[in-house]
């Protein structure tokens, strides 16, 4: 079932020849972290989100002033009301931060902006301009499964990413490595096919799968032959390519003999879902599901969730259901149907909301060790461009939730972090090396410099060790 | 005293002779010969001993050792020991002898562990100059040259054009699919990304390039399949579902839209037109056609029966269509498809070499001067034997650089879709790749520059653009392109030249037709009444504007904000031609107009608009190169000072490192783990001086000494490659005016600035010595017979994917000959390195 390119774009890095994959070490028995395993699940939108939005409107007069300025600040989310349209996530309240106050002007910003809020450098669609593996796959590489990683996109159907099949596999938001993009599931129709192609009950797929397997085994002979002719150092520029052949029949015979456990959670999608024309919402809900089913299966423990991006064209929003609203237009004012642009980036944003509280609520529902699979689990709610739709990176609001084994001391809080430039700013480096640091990875800073503050002298490296 | 303890302890150690001494790990059982330990003990020990234990280092207990350390130590000892870094200068030396049995011993020891030896990192491009360079011009040394039997990891460009042939491709369709590559296919191989030789013969294909692989093989099949439907008569919409992707090869057998072709895919055809299951002759005839596509080269006997095995297989579960997929796919999954094979299947020689048979030689040869597999006269050469001796390699290459069509195209298609691609297309794009990889200037791309010190100049590379390193790259490689077209004298020249391009855009005789009729039309009218009634004037000489300014195009009132009138004009002119200057030949309000960076190379900006009189007129040179001041060469090109700097400031450490590696064969070692690297801040000293007080350390300038002298004398440059008289103290301390506008720069309060330097290493005494300047150092640099072996002996690593080893001197010597001897011919270079020994054989 392993066989497509959004799951199996893996390291090509040239100088590293001897070197597996993390995935591909997993399955070769390499020792795994201990423990239940830790779930990082990353859902970003296009089009900015506005800091404004973002804050309780219960705060008092002093608070609401530093807020204006900027200050930094923290409250208890428990003795604040949400913003409304944060009502669907309400009951999830206590383990929830609205984080106020990072910056990301070392990532391409403006409309558009690749794998940069992931990755924190400057990417455009030049393979060469990815630098290294965005956040979410050295996460995924901390903690590994059979998947490593998967990634899920509302694609745009104009500008921005993909320039393919919305419906498709296409390059995604995440990357792999140095000039290594991820691969996205546009649909929940194609990411069932592929993700769960070994416990299809459709014949076909089933043939697919079967033909596929005996390509690898015949593939792993012919090289694993070759290898056993040559010697040397030579040796393992053959040897290598067949291993790691024999690494991917083990890994897919590891998902096969996990087969009744991925059965069992099978994404319960109804027809609509599974059309090629179904409306962006509708998308969305049958990307929730092949979410939850992936991390609930123990397919993956690391999943990237695109639910929209600047070049969406949303339909099935609700109040303007059979409008099919450009986000660009929405990003410059125009409203759509009754709703104006205001309504419709509130009406976007509580839907994601939505989605979001589905995916906690079931992972809650999910017994594991003493308590819940959301126990184990970070989700990270956040824009891709940063603050607005011609968005300069000065702010990179976030929503957090973190389950109770969570590494960092945040769950319950607005938290308001010193202004760009101020003394103690913190950026998108700084948030990711936090998270790297407190799940386990000494990396000393994750992310490029922001030469600005660098000309300013600010220390911009390391973690944010209020939050450990 | 100290000594003689030390000595004590070896003697005891060796008292032991031949027998195993077992330190904490007994896995790790070391033994020392007697005579090893004599050596040891003579040279090694008084400063490594238990009671001196200089660097933490002893050779009096290698067993109590753990093994790990005790290998590294090992590795360690026997690199410094083979180079002649230890025993240090000052202290007695070993002989010859005594020092190959240490290093001898020390290798059969890493070999045990499975521990890399110095044999094996020789082999890894940052070792490339550790072969003495004196000895490797010498002459003396009489070894037969070879080149290990290999297979060598396709390049990019090597990979792209195999994806090319197994679809079929023409020459035109190529060229439409190599600036931004297939919509399927991925390119898995990237090259390392630094400045010098960066395709060699090391890597070895791994995991991530099979799943890339799979991925590709089945998008490639599935296009070859979806070819065959459509010439069956399915419509395309059907077959190729997804809109972005509708592209399909062999449309020009279909009355498509690419040139004539004939049908190339019968084999194929056949299996899927028909409903039973194929007969042998007929699946054998498919296996053969992808072999041939694909691995050039026909099946074996056993390949053809294991292939016939699995498409039975598979169509006995899939049918036909489903069989020849699978095929398709496997034959593109064998490893042979990434590699270049190279064993020598030539006939041996006395000395254990094999010469490459006169196919491998035609891969080789074809390889070395472009990305595709040979030509029709290789390949009839190699047919007809006649591949086979050092005249016949000789022929061929000289014949191949001769051909100034066949290899001709863009320095880095990847540069075609910002810019003009006929402007950097060159008859051998494949050189001009050499020394664009040596000199590591495209590396500017990956230096990121804040816009604002630039004074709001400088375009960092974003969405669709490579920015001003993308222009300034492209303006390098024509200078590269030019001399190396020229072929005389051109390492000189390369490092000498004053001829620049810059914002070159229309070839040398539109351009000054152009900027001629301007003229003639600024002198017919600057003495008009064009700025108080431009219509009239425009009305009274529209024949003469029709010819020279906008034939058709001339605007009166309520233009566009791109269009051009009279008054926009004549307001441009008056600011370059009544100035005693010349515009751009691209007018400033032009959509799309980019070319801002001109400042960088010192010169004025460009005219905008409502800032005429910003700087000093503009003066264009139509006709080009052109001699810009205070430059000389390569090395003073700001792609390469950019690519050579850090983000806010010069990086004298790195150009040092490169011209110590690059120009003068030496070697720097990396910065140790253990130091931490940093420039520290002070708001009132310049660069070169906070680097002096971060390396003056004994412990630090042991390296240094090999870097700063040489690249501060490039402090006369910033770090946007411009050139400079006195140093921005860029510190807030020190801010004299801030900014007024949007992407303005702040001024600072500045200090003299000191370019001086040192040269070393040339091995001449008339160059090595004290340099005022960059320029003065180029200067010097030019003229040394290393920097130019040191170059040819880049080369060599380039067209043979290696390290040269010791046994390869006679090809330097005659390579550095041909070069001499032909007045600096880069393709004479290029022909010695092709006919070499060293090419020819593989062991």
């Amino acid at each position: 079932m392993l066989t497509r390119r959004a799951l199996l774009q893996a390291t090509a890095a040239t100088s590293s020849g001897l070197m597996f994959a993390p995935w591909l070490q997993t399955v070769l028995g390499a020792p795994t972290t201990g423990s239940a395993p830790r779930r990082l699940i990353f859902v970003h939108k296009g089009n900015g989100l506005f800091p404004q939005v973002m804050v309780p409107p219960s705060l008092d007069n002093a608070d609401k002033e530093k807020e204006q300025r900027k200050q930094a600040f923290s409250v208890d989310l428990q003795q604040h009301e949400l913003p409304e349209w944060m009502s669907p996530v309400a009951e999830h309240k206590s383990q929830m931060t609205i984080l106020q106050g990072l910056s990301g002007k070392m990532c391409t910003t403006g409309h558009h902006t690749w794998q940069s809020s992931l990755g924190v450098y400057k990417a455009n669609e030049a393979l060469t301009s990815i630098k290294w593996a965005t956040v979410d796959f050295e996460f995924a590489r901390m903690f590994p499964s059979p998947l490593e990683h998967i990634e899920l996109a509302c694609f745009p159907s104009d500008g921005g990413n993909a320039r393919g099949n919305i419906n498709g596999i296409e390059k995604g938001f995440s990357a792999r490595g140095p000039q290594q993009p991820n691969y996205a599931f546009g649909s929940p129709k194609i990411a069932l096919q592929e993700l769960f192609k070994s416990v299809s009950s459709n014949q076909s797929d089933r043939v697919q799968y079967e033909l596929e397997r005996r390509v690898l085994e015949f593939t792993a002979g012919s090289q694993t032959g070759l290898a056993a002719q040559v010697s040397g150092s030579e040796r393992a520029k053959v040897a290598n390519y067949a291993e790691s052949i024999d690494a991917i029949r083990a890994r897919n015979k590891k998902l096969e003999e996990m087969s009744d456990v991925i059965r069992r959670n099978l994404p319960q999608l109804d027809a609509k879902y599974l059309t090629d024309d179904l409306s962006t919402t509708d998308r969305q809900w049958g990307h929730t599901e092949i979410l939850l089913a992936t991390l609930i299966s123990g397919m993956t423990n690391v999943v990237t969730f695109t639910v929209d991006e600047l070049g969406t064209h949303y339909t099935g929003l609700k109040g303007i259901e059979n409008e099919r609203v450009n986000l660009h237009d929405v990003g410059h004012g125009k409203g759509f149907g009754s709703l104006n642009a205001d309504d419709i980036r509130r009406t976007v944003r509580t839907q994601h909301m939505a989605l979001i509280n589905k995916i906690i609520t079931r992972l809650k529902e999910v017994p594991e060790a003493d308590g819940n699979m959301f126990d184990n689990t970070m989700l990270f709610y956040f824009p891709d461009n940063g603050e607005t739709h011609h968005s300069t990176g000065i702010e990179w609001p976030f929503v957090v939730f973190s389950g109770r084994n969570a590494k960092l001391d945040i769950a319950g809080r607005y938290i308001r972090l010193p202004y760009y430039g101020e003394e103690g700013h913190k950026t998108l480096g700084n948030w990711y090396t936090t998270l790297l640091n407190a799940y386990g990875n000494p990396i000393e800073h994750y992310g490029e410099l922001d030469v600005a503050l660098e000309k300013m002298k600010r220390n911009q490296k390391g973690p944010i060790k209020q939050f450990m | 005293m100290k000594t003689i303890v030390s000595l004590l302890i070896l003697a005891g150690l060796l008292l032991m002779t031949e027998a195993t001494v077992c330190g904490q790990d007994a896995a790790g059982d070391v033994t020392v010969p007697k005579d090893v330990g004599a050596v040891l003990n003579k040279f090694c020990t008084e400063c490594h001993g238990e009671q001196t234990r200089e660097g933490e280092v002893r050779f009096d207990a290698l067993a109590s050792i753990e093994k790990t350390a005790r290998v590294e130590l090992m590795g360690k000892a026997q690199e410094q020991i083979t180079f002649g870094s230890m025993p240090p200068k000052e202290a007695n030396q070993p002989s010859a002898e005594q020092r190959q049995l240490v290093i001898d011993w020390l290798a059969s020891e890493l070999r045990k562990n499975n521990a890399p030896t110095l044999e094996d990192k020789l082999r890894l491009p940052s070792y490339g100059n550790r072969v003495d360079h004196a000895k490797l011009f010498s002459g003396e040394v009489k070894a037969k040259p070879f080149t290990p039997a290999r297979r060598w990891l396709v390049s990019p460009q090597i990979f792209t054009e195999r994806v090319f042939d197994v679809l079929k491709l023409d020459e035109r369709e190529r060229a439409g699919k190599r600036p931004a590559g297939m919509y399927g296919v991925t390119n898995p191989f990237t090259l390392p990304e630094r400045s010098g030789v960066r395709d060699y013969d090391l890597t070895a294909v791994d995991g991530g390039h099979f799943l890339v692989m799979q991925t590709n093989a089945s998008w490639i099949a599935d296009r070859i399949i979806a070819t065959i439907r459509i010439k069956l008569g399915e419509p395309v919409e059907k077959v190729l579902e997804n809109r972005a992707d509708r592209w399909y090869p062999l449309r020009g057998s279909m009355g498509g839209k690419a040139g004539e072709k004939s049908w190339a895919f019968d084999a194929f055809e056949v299996l899927m037109q028909k409903t039973s299951p194929p007969t042998e002759d007929e699946l054998s005839a498919a296996i053969q056609l992808q072999f041939a596509n694909a691995l050039q080269r026909p099946a074996n006997e056993t390949e053809l029966r294991s292939y016939l095995g699995l498409m039975r297989a598979v169509i006995e579960v899939g049918g036909n269509t489903e069989g020849l997929r699978k095929m398709l796919v496997a034959v593109l999954l064998e490893s042979e498809f990434v590699y270049r094979l190279e064993f020598g299947a030539g006939e041996p020689d006395d000395f254990g070499r094999r010469r490459l048979s006169p196919r491998e030689a035609s891969y080789a040869i074809a390889y070395a001067l472009g990305d595709k597999g040979p030509d029709a006269t290789l390949v009839k050469s190699a047919e007809e034997g006649r591949l086979h001796s050092k005249d016949d390699y000789e022929r061929e290459v000289k014949r191949l650089l001769a051909d100034m069509t066949s290899f001709k195209g863009p320095v880095d298609p990847a540069y075609r879709n910002e810019h003009n691609d006929a402007y950097i297309s060159t008859p051998h794009p494949k050189l001009v790749r050499f020394f664009r990889e040596f000199f590591g200037y495209p590396l500017s791309l990956r230096v990121f520059k804040d816009i604002e010190r630039s004074d709001g100049l400088y375009r960092v590379p974003d969405r669709g653009t490579n920015g001003t390193p993308g222009y300034l790259n492209v303006e390098a490689d024509r200078v590269v392109a030019r001399i190396v077209e020229a072929d005389r004298d051109v390492f000189v020249s390369l490092l000498t030249t004053d001829q620049f391009f810059v914002y070159h855009n229309l070839d040398n005789e539109k351009g000054e037709k152009l900027i001629e009729g301007w003229r003639k039309v600024y002198e017919t009218l600057k003495d008009t009444n064009w700025k108080a009634d431009p219509e009239q004037v425009a009305k009274d000489h529209a024949a003469l504007l029709q010819q020279y300014v906008a034939p058709g195009a001339m605007k009166g009132k309520g233009r566009g904000v791109h269009e051009t009138d009279l008054s926009r004009i004549m307001t441009l002119f008056e600011a370059t031609f009544g100035r005693g200057g010349r515009p751009f030949t691209t007018v400033p309000w032009a959509h799309g107009n980019r070319f801002w960076h001109s400042p960088f190379y010192n010169l004025p900006r460009t005219p905008r608009e409502g800032e005429y009189d910003r700087d000093a007129a503009f003066d264009y040179h139509p006709v080009q190169p052109f001699a810009v001041p205070h430059r000389k060469g390569i090395l003073t090109h700001p792609a390469w000072l950019i690519a050579h700097s850090q983000n806010s400031a010069t990086d004298p450490i790195r150009r040092g490192k490169w011209i110590r590696e690059k120009l003068l064969a030496g070697s720097v070692p990396d910065v140790p783990i253990t130091v931490d690297a940093q420039i520290p801040e002070h708001a009132d000293k310049t660069l070169r001086e906070r680097l002096a007080a971060a390396t003056s350390k004994q412990e630090c300038w042991k390296c240094h000494q090999h870097m700063n002298p040489l690249g501060l004398a490039f402090e006369m440059y910033d770090d946007f490659g411009r050139y400079r008289t006195a140093e921005s103290l860029e510190h807030p301390d020190n801010v004299l005016t801030k900014a007024k506008v949007k992407y303005g720069a702040d001024t600072y309060k500045t200090a003299p600035l000191i370019s001086t330097g040192r040269l070393d290493g040339t091995g001449d005494t008339t160059l090595d010595g004290d340099v005022t300047d960059a320029l003065d150092m180029i200067d010097r640099l030019a003229k040394s017979d290393r920097v130019r072996q040191s170059i040819i002996r880049h080369a060599f690593r380039f067209f043979l994917g290696r390290n040269e080893l010791l046994s390869d001197s006679q090809a330097l010597i005659d390579a550095d000959r041909a070069y001499l001897s032909s007045g600096g011919s880069f393709q004479a270079v290029v022909v010695s390195l092709l006919s070499s020994e060293s090419m020819m054989y593989r062991k």
